[in-house]
C-alpha cells in the first residue's frame, strides 16, 4: 500500500523582458506549500519571493513565511546557491519551502537556458540546445580548504620517538587514583570545517579555560600539517592533536594517525585498509546519529540487530558520547559497543566555543604527543565522560 | 504571448510498503528538458538501500544520455542524517548527472517522511487545540534538542520552545 506521496509542479513564465517567474506547489501527506519566486534573467538574482502555508504541522509554522525574504538577493546559478538555501532558509524558515525553493530555481535556470536557446537561433546562430546547457552548467564547487596563508607541505608525524625521551612503557600508566588525562577527541574549527564557526585558538583557549587535559581537532576530511599543529601547541601551551573526520559510505568516522588527504567519500573498506597500513585507528563517530528521532525510531531496531552491520568490523573503537546526538542515541551506541566489546570514547563535535569539552574520553595514560594518543586508543584504557557537565560548566 | 509558460515541471515522490522488511521509494520527474525516474528498495529496519534503479527517457544534459548510467554505488547506504553528503559523493564518483542523484535524495526523503506522518497520525494532537499542541511539539524538542532553532517553528522566540534551554 502507499504509505507516501509528495508532488511538486514549478511553472514558470516570462513576466517581461527582464523578469523570469516560477510558480511552485508542494502537497504532500504533511504538508501544502505555495511559492512565487521572480528572478532578473540577466543575472538570475532572486528579486522577489512570497510563501503560503496551505497544510503544516506544528502551530508556529507561520514564523516561517517572512524569513523567506531572507533569498532575496541570493544569485540561484551560484554553485553555492543549493547549500544557502538549506542553510538559510532550510535553517531559518523551513525545509519544505527550501526544498521547494530548490526546486523553482532549478527550473528558473533550465528556463533561462531555454530562453537563451531561443534568443540565439532567433538572431540566427546555429545553436544546439545541449551545447548551451554543458556551456551554463555550473562550475564544480571550489574547493573546501581554507583560503588562509599557504599550507606547509606534510611533513613527518609529530609524534617524537619514545627513545628520544627516555620513556619506558611502565612509567606511561597513571595510578588507579589518578584523575587521568581528559581529552576532547571531537572537535571542528573554522574555517577547516566549513560547518564551524569557530577559529581554532578560540576552542584552544576555552578547552585551557575549562580545564580539558587536550584536543583533538577533527575537521572534516582535512588534513592538519604537524608543523602547523606544532606551532598551535607552543603558541598556547596546550596539548593539540591531529585527528581527520572522514566522510565513508558508511558514514562518519574519526581517523587519528592518518596522514593521507582524503577527498570525496571513501569507502569504510579502502579507508580501513589505509589505517592499518599506516598503523591509524579508526572510532566510528556518531554512528546512531538522527535514527532514533521523531518517526524513524518506530523502526524497532535493536542493539542485537544493530551490532550484525558490517561497519562495527571495520573499526577499532565506537564514540558513544557525541554532542550532536540525543542522549537515547548515545545510550543506544553504548549499548551495540558493549555487544560487540568494542572500546568506547567520548568528544564534543563541538562547532561552536560553547560546546567544546561537552563530552570528552578520560585517559589513564599519559600522552603527550600522536604518538601516545594511538597507544593510548589500542590499550583501551579510557571512558568517556560527560566533561562539562561533571565539573559544573 | 506573455501568459504562455516557457517552462513546467513534474515531481512526484511515493513511498509503499512491499513487504513487512521492505519499502519501495519512487521518483519521476517530467518537465520540459527532462523525463527520469529512479527507483529505490529499502531495507528495514535498517533503513538501507538494497537496491537502485533508474532511466532516463528524454534528457538535454548529456551526462545523463549514458544509456549505461547506474547509481549501484549508493547500495549499501543507510537512510538519515548525514546521508545527502554520502549520495552526492557517491553518485558524483559514477555520472554527472546530478538531477539523478538528487532523485535519490528524494527518495530518501519521501522515506523519512512516510515515518514522520506515522507518528503524526498516532500521536498527533488536535489540530484545533493550540495548547495540546504546543505541549506536544515542545516535548519533541526537549527530547530532541537538536531541533532547537533548526527551523522558525524551533527558533528562540517560538512558543514551542519556550522554557527549553537552548543546547549548550
Ligand atoms: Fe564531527
Amino acid at each position: 500500500m502507499l504509505k507516501f506521496m509528495r508532488k511538486k509542479t514549478v511553472s514558470v513564465w516570462k513576466k517581461d523582458s527582464r523578469t523570469l517567474i516560477a510558480h511552485g506547489v508542494l502537497d504532500d501527506d504533511i504538508y501544502g506549500i505555495e511559492l512565487d519566486v521572480s528572478v532578473n534573467i540577466e543575472d538570475l538574482r532572486i528579486s522577489a519571493i512570497e510563501g503560503k502555508w496551505n497544510r503544516w504541522t506544528t502551530p508556529e509554522c507561520p514564523r516561517a513565511i517572512p524569513e523567506l525574504q531572507r533569498a532575496v538577493g541570493f544569485l540561484i546559478a551560484e554553485p553555492d546557491f543549493s547549500q544557502k538555501a538549506h542553510k538559510v532558509i532550510g535553517r531559518k524558515a523551513c525545509r519544505h519551502f527550501a526544498n521547494l525553493l530548490l526546486e523553482c530555481s532549478h527550473s528558473l535556470r533550465e528556463a533561462a537556458l531555454l530562453g537563451e536557446w531561443e534568443d540565439r537561433k532567433a538572431a540566427g546562430e546555429e545553436a544546439r540546445l545541449g551545447d548551451i546547457t554543458a556551456e551554463k552548467a555550473a562550475p564544480p564547487p571550489p574547493p573546501q580548504s581554507p583560503p588562509s596563508a599557504p599550507r606547509a607541505a606534510p611533513v613527518e608525524s609529530a609524534a617524537c620517538p619514545d627513545e628520544e625521551r627516555g620513556i619506558d612503557d611502565k612509567s606511561r600508566v597513571l595510578s588507579a587514583d589518578s584523575p587521568g588525562l581528559v581529552i576532547d577527541l571531537h572537535v571542528h574549527t573554522s574555517p577547516a570545517s566549513p560547518c564551524s564557526s569557530v577559529p581554532v585558538a578560540e576552542v584552544i583557549e576555552e578547552a585551557k579555560r575549562i580545564g580539558l587535559d587536550g584536543i583533538c581537532l577533527t575537521d572534516h576530511n582535512y588534513v592538519w600539517t604537524a608543523p602547523e599543529v606544532a606551532a598551535l601547541r607552543e603558541e598556547h601551551g596546550f596539548l593539540v592533536l591531529r585527528g581527520n573526520e572522514i566522510t565513508t559510505d558508511q558514514g562518519d568516522m574519526l581517523v587519528f594517525g592518518l596522514e593521507e588527504d582524503i577527498k570525496g567519500i571513501i569507502r569504510l573498506e579502502e579507508l580501513r585498509k589505509k589505517v592499518l597500513q599506516a598503523g591509524a585507528f579508526v572510532i566510528v563517530a556518531h554512528p546512531f546519529r538522527g535514527f532514533l528521532t521523531f518517526g524513524v525510531g518506530q523502526l524497532g531496531l535493536t542493539p542485537e540487530k544493530a551490532m550484525e552491520r558490517s561497519l562495527f568490523q571495520h573499526v577499532d573503537a565506537v564514540e558513544v558520547m557525541n554532542g550532536k546526538v540525543t542522549a537515547k542515541e548515545n545510550q543506544f551506541a553504548a549499548e551495540v559497543a558493549s555487544g560487540l566489546d568494542l572500546p568506547v570514547t567520548g568528544g564534543s563535535d563541538a562547532h561552536e566555543v560553547s560546546e567544546v569539552g561537552v563530552y570528552a574520553t578520560r585517559f589513564y595514560e599519559t600522552i603527550r604527543d600522536e604518538k601516545d594518543l594511538i597507544r593510548a586508543l589500542r590499550g583501551g584504557n579510557y571512558v568517556p565522560l560527560a566533561y562539562r557537565k561533571e565539573k559544573g560548566f | 504571448m506573455a501568459n504562455i509558460l516557457t517552462y513546467s515541471r513534474n515531481r512526484c515522490t511515493c513511498v509503499e510498503q512491499v513487504d513487512e522488511n521492505t519499502l519501495r521509494a519512487t521518483c519521476t520527474l517530467q518537465d520540459t528538458l527532462t523525463d527520469a525516474f529512479v527507483e529505490i528498495l529499502v531495507g528495514l529496519p535498517d533503513l538501507e538501500i538494497v537496491d537502485v534503479r533508474c532511466e532516463v527517457k528524454r534528457t538535454e544534459q548529456e551526462p545523463c544520455k549514458d544509456p549505461a548510467l547506474s547509481l549501484a554505488k549508493v547500495i549499501g547506504v543507510r537512510i538519515g542524517s548525514g546521508m545527502l553528503k554520502i549520495i552526492k559523493g557517491l553518485v558524483a564518483e559514477t555520472t554527472e548527472c546530478k538531477q539523478l542523484g538528487f532523485m535519490v535524495e528524494e527518495c530518501c526523503h519521501g522515506v523519512i517522511l512516510s515515518f514522520t506522518k506515522d507518528v503524526l497520525l498516532v500521536s498527533s494532537p488536535r489540530p484545533t487545540d493550540q495548547e495540546e499542541a504546543r505541549e506536544f511539539y515542545g516535548k519533541m524538542v526537549k527530547e530532541n534538542i537538536r531541533l532547537y532553532n533548526r527551523c522558525a517553528a524551533f527558533a528562540p522566540g517560538s512558543d514551542l520552545v519556550r522554557g527549553v534551554d537552548p543546547p549548550k
